[in-house]
């Protein structure tokens, strides 16, 4: 079990810079998850961990040993790869036991350890079996369990559960989390899957452009998401334009559909900048607008535009008077709170209103 | 049945060319089999497994058995370790020069081993320049026999003109193998050579095989080569001999079916040891590229290896290449005088005008045969639901599979006494089998091209209002006809310099195609080799180009073509 350290890694791939500066350390026994859209750079980052890119810039240590020029097959590392990558012309007892082969570990042993491997993801009564005899799910667990044999120092899951149904999807989260809390080695998984992150993961780094955007615990992502792109790429957001007026117990923020408080910021947005608030849709309290009206804090008008029936929720998408368009998300919504057309009011918590800076274009 | 006539898409025109197309591969492929099938396990007195008997329990030919099955195992075995690592070179390294190098590796395909032959004969025989030239030098002081009683010739000439299409096969599957299934391997401690035995190797394999049986039947089966070397004892030339005296002597079908026998067994033992898995790639993930820059060394090691064996592929050629301009080559280490005076002979020699005109006639017609018949088969496979279409698939790449010879001795003995009778009008029949020898280049040159073409593309214009037919003219062809001219131009190169069925089939010296011609010219005394040799390298010249523009068509998928 180690710890595993990048530092300042850069990896040039064709014209790109895949990675780009990458700084990040990742404790040792901890499920720690990569998590960005595609092309952010993630996947790249796990191969470098595996060794099949060495880092034009930086290093990579595991625990205080520098990773440089140590090849993949020296690195100890157990990789789980997208497609499985199990080999074809081997059973499932051979590909399991392959590692242990190459690590020249005795007969007995050997049997002892790839049984228990298989235990562990259930997939004893298999062994006989080819790769292409089996299921997705079934694949998925081999991988998971060649890498688990050799007890590497880091487990590597390149987006294990991509291409599983959405069932088996939910089934194996589970699973991997229940193996990571027996066996308690490190594991870098990558996902461009937010629930799967947040679902399973100790800490997330979000990354973007071949640089990470912001780390921390799942609860910190969600609450407290650092910028509009993360707001927006971890639960979905409403972003409201705006500048901000005044900085002191509650933030002002001036936008075009009127003045909206808040109790919370980024550090280091001031008086007169461009800002975004940011409001989860399922902060947005929606109800049927009541004439006469009063005046209340934060609550913008607009007229319902469309409904979308989800089973255990229902997302209203309202248009506001200068255009904008707000999600409004219900749960549990046993009856309908408004109709497409209708004049609705929109209630916003301000503390669930977060300021964030307005990136510049290009950033 | 009326439901049953549903799932497949019959129209009028569909089921005519069906007809057709099983009229042909009956005709010219089903029935010659059959037909010698029959003579070798029928006599007067009904089924009788006597020339089996004899062929097995007499020592003679039992061993030139040996003899043919030992030359394709060794020519594959050398060939194979020979592709193995200019596969790995040129695959997985990237260095300066690599389209070169990748051309360089083809050439000896377009180099015909039977003309190869003429030039060993000269360099290597008992008085030949190599000996002389040891003796001058003091080296030796008697001459050498290189040729191994000409067995040894025989393998070496196969296994420098094999060698690309193990190559090409070697390659293919080497690109194939999913990085990602390597990087697994590497990822759980294995490395270098450990690495290429347990997972890259064993996922070659099907790719390996689908060439080494080619490499095999074709060696297996040569008989171009022996018989300018005058090597008699394999069972290729033995039939040769045979077809003379098909009526007296039956033994000719006995050996006839012993070598489909033998090239069945040696195709399922190839396909048992793949296991029948064609190993689909599964979903591919992030593809991190196998291909690395090689270091200066890497480079310079790939360069020698493969010029060395590129020169040495090409030194029976240059044999060719000074015979064909020596005025007078007796005793002598090169040439004593030069001349193109057998050039001119080529072109003005009756037996070799006559024989050019011939095979140009011949290759034509067989080319516009392979055409209708590839293109269709390939249309109705990649297009249509028809009835018996894995059968209709299967026998038009059987000629890959069923050595020329075969073929040419089942047409001699089938159509004796018809119409088509070889002896008295042997032009037909000549035809016919260079273009049914050469219609699996057709088929799948055409297949590759309908399957880029997306479908899509098609429905589109019938959509707009375009017939189906006007379709096919306007949309289909155009789009596939690179693959059309590649794939006729391999058939016509292939059939000018076709040599079983030349030799077998063309009886009449007024007939003779350029490789019989050449054959004939060898056996004569005075300047015959001389104009051989002007011929031979004509036809070297004709194949090169033409190859080459068909490699230009192809691409890198070359290689598709040379393959079971």
């Amino acid at each position: 079990m180690v710890s595993v350290k990048f530092d300042r890694v850069v990896k040039v791939l064709g014209q790109s810079r895949a990675v780009d500066g990458l700084t990040l350390e990742i404790k040792a026994g901890e499920l720690f998850f990569l998590l960005g859209p595609s092309g952010s750079g993630k996947t790249t980052a796990l191969r470098l961990a595996a060794g099949f890119y060495a880092p034009d810039e930086g290093k990579i240590f595991f625990n205080e040993r520098d990773q440089s020029g140590v090849p993949p097959h020296k690195r100890n590392t157990g990789m789980v790869f997208q497609n499985y990558a199990l080999w074809p012309h081997m059973d499932v007892w051979n590909n399991v036991a392959y590692g242990l082969k190459m690590r020249g570990v005795s007969k007995e042993e050997k049997k002892k350890r790839v049984r228990q491997a298989l235990e562990t993801v259930r997939m004893e009564a298999y062994m006989d079996r080819l790769p292409n005899q089996l299921s997705g799910g079934q694949q998925q667990r081999v991988a998971l369990a060649r890498a688990l044999v050799i007890e590497p120092d880091v487990i590597l899951l390149d987006e294990p559960l991509s291409n599983l149904d959405a069932k088996l999807r939910l089934e194996m989260r589970a699973q991997i989390k229940d193996i990571h809390r027996q066996i308690a080695h490190t594991m870098i998984y990558v996902t461009h899957d937010q629930a799967e992150a947040l679902s399973m993961a100790d800490r997330i780094a979000v990354m973007r452009g071949g640089r990470i955007v912001q780390v921390g615990t799942p609860r910190e992502l969600y609450t407290r998401a650092e910028s509009a792109f993360v707001a927006e790429f971890i639960g979905g957001t409403n972003l409201l334009p705006g500048t901000l007026e005044e900085h002191g117990d509650l933030l002002s923020v001036r936008t075009r559909v009127g003045l909206l408080r808040a109790s919370n910021g980024v550090k280091g947005v001031a008086k007169g900048d461009a800002v975004f608030c940011s409001v989860r849709p399922e902060s947005v309290h929606l109800s049927i607008l009541k004439e006469p009206r009063l005046e209340i804090l934060n609550e913008l008008t607009g007229e319902v535009q469309s409904i979308m029936y989800l089973g255990d929720s229902e997302q209203y998408s309202v248009r506001l008077a200068d255009g904008t368009l707000v999600h409004a998300v219900e749960y549990n919504p046993t009856v309908s709170k408004a109709q497409v057309g209708d004049r609705v009011s929109l209630e916003l918590d301000p503390r669930d209103v977060m300021v964030l800076a307005r990136e510049q274009p290009g950033d | 049945m009326i439901s049953q006539l549903k799932r497949y898409d019959l129209s009028l025109a569909t089921a005519g060319f069906l007809v057709l197309l099983w009229a042909f591969f009956i005709a010219f492929m089903l029935y010659p089999l059959s037909f010698v099938l029959a003579n070798a396990f029928f006599t007067d007195k009904g089924f009788s497994l006597v020339f089996f008997k004899l062929m097995l329990w007499s020592p003679d030919y039992t061993l030139i058995l040996a003899n043919s099955i030992n030359l394709g195992l060794l020519v594959t075995l050398f060939t194979t370790l020979l592709s193995v690592p200019l596969a790995f070179l040129v695959v997985r390294y990237e260095f300066p020069g690599k389209g070169l190098l990748n051309g360089l590796i083809l050439i000896p395909l377009v180099l015909p081993p039977f003309v190869g032959a003429i030039g060993m004969r000269q360099l290597l025989a008992r008085f030949g320049s190599v000996n002389l030239l040891l003796i001058y030098m003091g080296v030796i002081d008697q001459p050498i026999d290189w040729f191994g009683g000409g067995f040894g010739a025989v393998v070496l000439l196969e296994v420098l003109h094999l060698y690309p299409i193990m190559y090409l096969n070697l390659a293919a599957a080497l690109a194939n193998v999913d990085p990602n299934l390597e990087e697994a391997a590497r990822n759980m401690g294995a490395s270098g050579l450990k690495l290429f035995r347990t997972v890259t190797f064993p996922l070659m394999l099907p790719g390996y095989f689908a060439g080494a049986i080619i490499v095999f039947i074709w060696a297996f089966t040569e008989l171009g080569t022996p018989l300018i070397l005058g090597y008699r004892k394999l069972i290729a030339v033995q039939i040769f001999n045979m077809v003379t005296d098909l009526h007296q002597n039956p033994m000719g079908y006995a050996l006839v079916v012993a070598v489909i026998a033998l090239t069945l067994v040696f195709f399922y033992v190839s396909k048992r040891l793949i296991g029948g898995a064609g190993y689909g790639m599964m979903g591919r993930g992030h593809v991190g590229s196998a291909i690395r820059p090689a270091s200066a060394s890497l480079t310079v090691l790939t360069y020698a290896v493969v010029l060395g064996i590129s020169c040495v592929a090409l030194i029976p050629h240059f044999g060719v290449l000074l015979t064909s301009i020596a005025g007078r080559w007796f005793l002598s280490v090169l040439p004593g005088e030069y001349t193109f005076k057998f050039y001119r002979e080529v072109f003005t020699h009756d037996l070799t005008l006559l024989s050019i005109k011939n095979s140009l006639f011949f290759s034509t017609l067989s080319t516009m045969i392979d055409i209708v018949l590839g293109v269709t088969i390939a249309y109705l496979l990649t297009r249509k639901r028809v009835p018996g279409r894995n059968l209709l698939d299967a026998l038009a790449m059987l000629p890959l599979a069923l050595p020329g010879l075969v073929m040419a001795f089942g047409y001699v003995a089938a159509f004796s006494a018809t119409p088509l009778d070889a002896r008295i009008n042997p032009v037909p029949l000549l035809v016919v089998a260079y273009a049914v020898r050469r219609l699996p280049y057709m088929v799948r040159s055409a297949y590759a091209g309908f399957q880029q073409t997306s479908v899509a593309l098609e429905e589109a214009a019938m959509n707009l209002g375009a017939s189906p037919l006007k379709t096919l003219y306007q949309i289909t062809f155009p789009l596939v006809f690179a693959n059309l001219v590649a794939g006729a131009i391999l058939c016509f190169s292939f059939a000018m310099l076709e040599v079983s069925d030349s030799l077998i089939l063309a009886l009449k010296q007024q007939n003779y195609p350029i490789t019989k011609a050449i054959y004939a010219l060898m056996g004569r005394v005075a300047d015959g080799p001389y104009i051989a040799s002007a011929m031979g390298i004509l036809g070297l010249v004709l194949l090169a180009v033409s190859l080459f523009m068909a490699s230009h068509f192809f691409g890198r998928r070359m290689g598709e073509l040379f393959r079971a």
